[in-house]
């Protein structure tokens, strides 16, 4: 009996193999499907010395502006390293973090990742490889490393300034009956001019509060001109009083502003990138806030306002706690060498040519990026926000948004909201904050 | 030699069962291990994951932890609020294509015509019908002037808290009410005429025919397509969301799926991300148990 069903499962075993490899063929084309995203980090490590592949991911390699930028950080780089291999991946920005996210769960990605400065970059510092001491000239040549920094260590090389200055349409001014060439320098200039500006049948501001953003820039854009310098410093530090009139006053605005009519209908329905710009661009409002790099800036507004572009520094607020304001700005955007890559001084040497000061200066001509580094020529470009937002940055200071926390920040997103639509009061706003932020 | 051989004849017979059965086993082994591995697999991590720190904890065991901090998180807490308003919205969005079915079934001038324009929603992305409602909606869109015609003032449709999830789920229910409309005119086409023909020899209106006679034979098919309708609702308004509202204003039309999406990315927090996941999926399992029960239900009727 044994022998005759032995040979039948002998014969069997061989059907049952035979039908087996189709199925674990199966199996591991499904689990291959996966591979595309992983294959940067596999290909990834394969770099050695003089050979293999780095990946850089980003938000910007896809945008036509930046082209050139791209070829030169990569030229300069292959020059050095002849037989690497350097892949830019554009990410979709609003999926960035997301993606990266899962890259750092995984313990695998790219080598090298384009960062914002401040929360999205701290809180992600333990991906990443401390850079101090492979910074070299970097450290003189470039500005904003703050934004890059958590605890003193820096983590990522800035390559764009990013800041907040008020950006005004000379035109709206003009049919407002104000002088165009005159820019509020305090709150209660703008105060007149929004009335007028409301009067001849335009918006004053231009704002778009759908993703809560808003409030970012409208406290980082106010808030020179309503803290004390020495305020200002402790709330950088950590030292954030929430309830102080200083921070009051700037919630008490936000709410303020909305009820008198500053802004155009639907605050909290308009999204700012890209509605609330194109408002401005279009010529449907007096001012905004807007940025110095990436978006939503000197360059993309000069293409549609041309001469009626005019920027002015936050306004002061209250006389007797601020003598003079400044532009709000820090590191935007930097590259971090994440701590899987095999290569770090390869890596670093990609950072190097991504910083370098021919690449900044195409960033800058070709994106209306400010860039990082003080040293390269901006005369080549004629437009006169451009050459006021420049001759700024040696007083500029860092952003008050970017010290808080990702999680004290979305919290602030939906309050600005809710204030708006007054379903929470200053007070409770004021209350919350204060308890995220510890 | 009797006995033993009717012994091998059960023994072959037993061989021969248990051979089946492998022949079984290796044929469904496939399918199997693209369940356990891609499914199965990643679920038990995932509530294992829950119960697991973030940022400075990450790995660590932290019991319910995340469990508590989704409790009292107030927008975790109203994207389930936001759940139990899909529950209430559910009849809504199978009457409203149950009654155009029977407008098209009675042949209503233009039924042709209607018949594919109700349909047209359902081959657009949530994403292009957002796009195309994001502007509709807007304070100083199409919609607002209609009604600053009538003399009402504007309404913002998406920018006011208390307003914007029933934006949000009236135009889903437009978006996806063509398919459950198919199905409606699937159920109609079987029909038993003679029956309507019974009802209007026996002089019944047109609502006495639809309550007693189109309703009762429809049974199965409104049960089917609430069914599926609620299951599309949980799982198919992450794009709607994203687009027309980014789950504002003040976190009013947050729903589990956005949340467990910006949990995981924006706030960089995947372990509470994970938590909650479980809670939708013991969500879904709950609604999904009911359901099957309600089919169970629907075919023994018959």
């Amino acid at each position: 009996m044994s022998s005759a069903s032995g040979h039948l499962w002998q014969f069997r075993r061989g059907w049952v193999a035979a039908a087996l490899v189709p199925a674990l063929a199966l199996v591991s084309a499904a689990c291959g499907a996966a591979a595309p995203q992983s294959q940067a980090g596999s290909g990834a490590s394969a770099g050695g010395a003089g050979s293999g592949k780095l990946v850089v991911w980003d938000w910007h390699s896809g945008d036509a502006t930046t082209k050139d930028y791209y070829a030169k950080a990569k030229s300069d780089f292959e020059a050095k390293h002849p037989g690497v291999q350097v892949e830019f991946v554009a990410q979709p920005y609003d999926q960035y973090y997301t993606i990266l996210g899962t890259a750092i769960q995984a313990g695998k990605g790219p080598d090298i990742s384009m960062f914002n400065g401040g929360a999205q970059l701290r809180e992600r510092a333990s991906a990443l490889l401390p850079l101090d001491d492979k910074l070299g000239d970097l450290k003189d040549r470039l500005v904003g490393w703050d934004a890059f920094r958590k605890d003193k260590t820096t983590y990522a090389v800035p390559v764009t300034l990013q800041g907040f200055p008020f950006y005004y349409n000379k035109a709206v001014y003009k049919k407002a009956g104000l002088d165009p060439d005159k820019p509020p320098a305090t709150l209660a200039e703008l105060q007149t001019d929004c009335a007028a500006i409301k009067k001849s049948g335009n918006a004053c501001f231009n704002l778009g509060n759908k993703e809560g953003l808003g409030i970012e820039f409208f406290l980082s854009g106010f808030g020179p001109g309503v803290f004390s310098p020495a305020q200002y410093d402790a709330w950088l530090a950590g030292k954030r009083d929430w309830k102080s009139p200083e921070v009051r006053q700037i919630f008490e605005l936000w709410k303020k502003t909305n009820d008198e009519g500053w802004y155009n209908k639907g605050v909290n329905s308009t999204a700012m990138f890209n509605d609330q710009f194109t408002m401005f661009s279009g010529g449907k409002g007096g001012n905004v806030i807007g940025l110095i790099s990436d978006t939503a800036h000197w360059k993309s507004f000069d293409e549609f306002l041309g001469p009626d572009l005019g920027v002015y520094k936050p306004p002061i607020s209250d006389p007797a706690n601020v003598k003079s304001t400044f532009l709000p700005a820090e590191g935007g955007i930097g590259y971090g060498v994440m701590k899987w890559t095999k290569d770090p001084a390869l890596a670093m040497d990609l950072v190097k040519s991504l910083a370098s000061s021919d690449a900044e200066k195409l960033f800058f001509e070709k994106a209306g990026a400010i860039a990082a580094d003080k040293t390269i020529d901006t005369k080549a470009v004629d437009v006169p926000a451009a050459g006021e937002i420049v001759s700024w940055l040696p007083d500029s200071k860092p952003l008050l948004h970017t010290a808080l926390s990702a999680k004290t920040l979305d919290l602030m997103h939906r309050l600005s909201q809710q204030l708006i639509s007054g379903d929470v009061t200053v007070d409770q706003v004021l209350t919350q904050l204060a308890a995220s932020d510890k | 030699m009797a006995v033993p051989a009717a012994r091998r004849t059960t023994a072959v017979r037993r061989w021969r069962l248990s051979e089946q059965k492998i022949a079984a086993l290796v044929l469904v082994t496939p399918a199997l291990l693209i369940i356990v591995g891609l499914r199965v697999v990643p679920l038990v991590l995932g509530a294992q994951y829950s119960l697991t720190g973030d940022g400075d904890r990450n790995g660590v065991f932290v019991g319910l932890a995340n469990y508590k901090t989704l409790a009292s998180d107030p927008v975790f807490r109203t994207a389930v609020k936001n759940v139990g308003l899909l529950f209430l919205a559910l009849p809504v969005a199978v009457a409203v294509p149950g009654i155009l079915a029977t407008f098209l079934f009675l042949k209503v001038p233009g039924h042709r015509f209607y018949r594919s324009v109700y349909f047209f929603p359902v081959v657009l992305s949530p994403v292009i019908i957002g796009a195309i409602f994001n502007i509709l909606l807007s304070v100083d869109g199409p919609l607002n002037q209609l009604l600053g015609v009538v003399g009402l003032g504007p309404v913002d449709w998406l920018g006011n808290s208390h307003l914007a999830i029933v934006s949000v789920i009236g135009v889903h229910i437009w978006a996806t009410f063509g398919m459950a409309l198919v199905i409606f005119m699937a159920g109609f086409s079987t029909l038993d005429q003679s029956l309507l023909d019974a009802a209007r020899c026996d002089g019944a209106n047109l609502t006495q025919t639809i309550r007693h006679v189109v309703v009762p034979e429809l049974s199965q098919t409104i049960q089917f397509v609430f069914v599926t309708t609620m299951i599309g609702m949980l799982t198919g308004m992450f794009g709607l969301v994203y687009v027309m509202t980014a789950g504002g204003p003040g976190g009013a039309t947050y729903l589990p799926e956005f949340y467990i999406w910006v949990t995981q990315g924006q706030m960089n927090s995947p372990a509470l991300a994970s938590a909650a996941s479980m809670v939708l999926f013991l969500v879904m399992l709950v609604v999904g148990l009911a359901q099957i029960r309600l089919i169970k239900r629907a075919t023994k009727e018959v």
